[in-house]
């Protein structure tokens, strides 16, 4: 079943969100595309939803746009209805609520993460389908494919701010390398009770892995570079 | 990621060896010359391939071919049919004669009859008897000898146009006069310019250049070519027919 | 609110599609609409934002229109590019434009380029499509500049540059070659001019001339036909037919000027007072 629709605008994507002692952080690449044109090179794919809750996009951009702004929308009206500020889960229970229930037109894979004061910082995953899944850590779009081996095998639980965000931007990047709809530059943002802090990495100056070498150590024969002529055409 | 699930079920592939390149073509005959041209650009979907890609070649001193449709297809029939044209010349030891040519090109065509040239001829020059002909192709061979014939991209634009202007079709005379068979070649000449002028105007796929081949039947004078801007003599025999082009520029956008 | 007619409700009429789904299983195709195969363009500058477009208009290979206007007009410091089919266009930008207007008088305030942007949004995405419209969104408002692109299916970006339409690719290389931040007004629209005569010589579906428009918080400039750099070049020959050149079988000479005789019948003229 191909669950785009022709023509539409898509967030071939990765995107990630990690949970730690005093916050969430949460990150995502930059790159939207209609087909194999790059519609733009540095979307911000981390939605604000409320002062302490932000979601991460991917799938169709204006299903995930409009499911994002109804939230909004609708967690204003609960703010002002209870004099408090919403909990993670009641934000991600309205994403779910919403995905579940037109999952015959949506397209959208959405991770919600923040920080309440009842349980502190949290992440829940909603993939396609519309199901709900909190998790210590969760990744999607269609980079997430190529990176969840790393993420078993490098994630441990207890760590901190700074090993948190490491970790972040480091999985991303690996996604972005192979995934050729994820890529242009990694926004993050750390959630704690103090408040959001933005981060940001150019495309430029992303953390490199192993990118490969000359097949057995150099070219084979020398290269004939003199007297090269370009060929005559008729 | 692939999707395992649409794999599960047979899917049909279908490789499509054609496509369409654009632009347009056109010829008119005269008492004793012919007009051949087309316009130079190439173009698939809305990309342009190239601002310069000739439609209209000369075969001999008194045949020009004009292809248009699939430009690979063009480029390779034209080839061919030149190809042939030269074992004749050395067979018989002389230019191959209209009429024969045309008659060539119909048994070329219609031997790829299910697997066709995905391409309209129009081919122009002197006949043996020393008057102007066209002769016009469908992809598959079939063929007639007109006066006018426009083919291609804009052939819905530019016919009628002819048929107005040459044919005087829809127009009737003044009272106690009648319209002339066949046109004068500075009037000729306009009528082609101004076809092309007007079809890059009103379709997308033609502009950029406009190429018109003139040939002359044998001993004529220039008719009023010697003033015409642009004009160049490709000629290879010595006092037989003349043939000429004229090149012009069209609109780029 | 009041509907015009008790027998027809507001919005789109979907009485035919049943009928138009049979015709179209029948093999005849469905009307073509007149599409903006188009080149659009919005690039922020010091002062404000500049929205340049093409003027053609065209019916698959065919050109319907030469100098049509794509710049749309929503407010006076907020305007729209509009790409796609040209009625989606002109009727959503119209809409939202009579929307803006009703929501400037009855929230006394100038309304904010993001309240077009959310309108124009949540039309397109309830239409999931249907509606063909591409649209660069520019303008100035209380809150500064600001430049959006709303794709047919509702999403939106915001960006300091942005070109739509099929002629997207070509005027974004040269945006992508030679943009920078803080460009002065003149810098500007020399840029948006060259975004858009690359979209005109290189794509089949833009063309003719270049249209600009210039908002700043001061006051909006659309410059109409900005530069024309495919005039129309003049005909060999002039094609004036000889009066009677088309021949007719019947002639009927009929008065179109009708005079009437009217008798007032009794009763006193009406009181205007």
């Amino acid at each position: 079943m191909n669950r785009l629709k022709a023509g539409e605008v898509n967030l071939g994507t990765s995107i990630m969100a990690v949970q730690f002692d005093k916050g969430v952080v949460i990150g995502a690449d930059s790159r939207t595309t209609t087909g194999s044109y790059i519609a733009n090179r540095v979307t911000d794919k981390l939605t604000h939803i409320h002062d302490r809750i932000y979601c991460c996009r991917s799938g169709s951009a204006a299903d995930t746009q409009a499911v994002a702004d109804n939230v909004h929308y609708y967690l204003q009206i609960y703010t002002q209805l209870n004099g408090t500020p919403p909990p993670v889960e009641v934000a991600a229970g309205m994403f779910q609520k919403i995905c579940y229930e037109n999952k015959d037109a949506l397209s959208a894979g959405i991770i919600v993460a923040g920080w309440d004061k009842e349980v502190g910082p949290s992440v829940y995953n909603i993939p396609l389908g519309g199901g709900l899944f909190r998790q210590p850590w969760a990744i999607g779009g269609s980079g997430s494919t190529y990176v969840y081996g790393y993420c078993d095998a490098t994630y441990q639980d207890g760590w901190g701010r700074d090993e948190t965000v490491d970790f972040v931007r480091n999985t991303l990047a690996l996604a972005m390398s192979r995934d050729g709809s994820s890529g242009g530059v990694i926004r993050m943002c750390v959630i704690t009770e103090d408040g959001v802090e933005r981060m940001f990495v150019p495309g430029n100056e992303l953390p490199k892995f192993w990118e490969g070498r000359e097949v057995l150590s150099g070219p084979a024969k020398k290269l004939v570079t003199e007297g090269v002529m370009p060929m005559s055409v008729e | 990621m692939p999707d395992m699930a649409a794999l599960a079920h047979p899917q049909q592939r279908q490789f499509n060896p054609y496509s369409e390149n654009g632009g347009t073509i056109l010829a008119i005959a005269g008492a004793d010359f012919s007009v051949i041209a087309g316009d130079t650009r190439q173009s698939e979907g809305y990309s342009i391939q190239t601002r310069y890609a000739p439609k209209v070649f000369r075969l001999t001193d008194r045949a020009v071919l004009a292809v248009n449709g699939f430009a690979a297809d063009g480029n390779m029939f034209v080839k061919k049919v030149k190809q042939r044209l030269e074992w004749y010349r050395h067979a018989h030891a002389k230019d191959m004669p209209l009429r024969a040519i045309a008659r060539l090109i119909q048994t070329m065509l219609y031997a790829r009859r299910f697997f066709p040239y995905y391409v309209y001829n129009i081919l122009g020059g002197i006949e043996e008897d020393g008057t102007g002909a066209v002769y016009s192709f469908d992809p598959v061979g079939s063929y007639e000898r007109e006066a006018c014939r426009a083919a291609g991209a804009a052939s819905s634009l530019v016919q009628p146009f002819l048929d107005n202007q040459i044919y005087f079709k829809n127009q009737r005379p003044a009272a106690g006069t009648s319209h002339p068979a066949h046109l004068p070649l500075p009037t000729v000449l306009s009528i082609v310019i101004d076809s092309f002028t007007s079809a890059t105007e009103r379709h997308i796929e033609v502009g950029d250049g406009l190429e018109m081949y003139v040939v002359l039947a044998k001993g004529r004078t220039l008719q009023g070519l010697e003033g015409i801007r642009g004009m160049q003599e490709l000629t290879a025999t010595e006092d037989g027919e003349r043939v000429f082009i004229v090149r012009r520029d069209l609109k780029r956008d | 609110m009041p509907s015009a007619s008790p027998f027809n409700g507001p919005g789109f009429d979907f009485t035919n599609q049943v009928r138009n789904a049979f015709i179209l299983e029948k093999g005849i195709p469905l009307p073509k609409a007149t599409s903006t195969g188009t080149t659009i363009v919005g690039c922020l500058f010091n002062g404000g934002v500049i929205l340049g477009a093409d003027t053609r208009a065209t019916e698959g290979p065919i050109v319907a229109d030469k100098n049509c206007e794509k710049i749309h007009y929503i407010t006076e410091s907020i305007r729209c590019c509009g790409a796609g089919t040209a009625a989606d266009t002109e009727f959503t930008t119209a809409s939202i434009s009579s929307n803006m207007e009703l929501h400037a008088l009855s929230t006394g305030r100038q309304p904010r380029v993001v309240t077009a942007m959310t309108m124009l949004k949540q039309y397109l995405f309830r239409y999931q499509g249907h509606v063909g419209a591409a649209l660069v969104l520019g303008g100035v408002d209380s809150t500064g500049s600001h430049l959006f692109t709303v794709a047919p299916h509702g999403s939106t970006d915001k960006l300091p540059y942005v070109t739509m339409g099929s002629g997207s690719l070509a005027a974004m290389a040269v945006f992508e070659s030679y943009w920078k931040a803080d460009m002065e007004r003149e810098e500007a629209i020399a840029l948006v001019t060259a975004a858009i005569s690359a979209g005109i010589f290189n794509d089949l579906g833009s063309g003719s001339n270049v249209d600009v428009c210039v908002i700043t918080a001061a006051h909006t400039e659309m410059l109409r036909n900005y530069s024309k750099p495919n005039e129309r070049v003049e005909k060999e020959r002039a094609y004036r037919f000889r009066p009677g050149t088309t021949a007719w079988k019947s002639e009927e000479i009929r008065k179109l000027v009708v005079s009437e005789q009217v008798t007032p019948i009794g009763g006193d003229a009406m009181d205007t007072d």
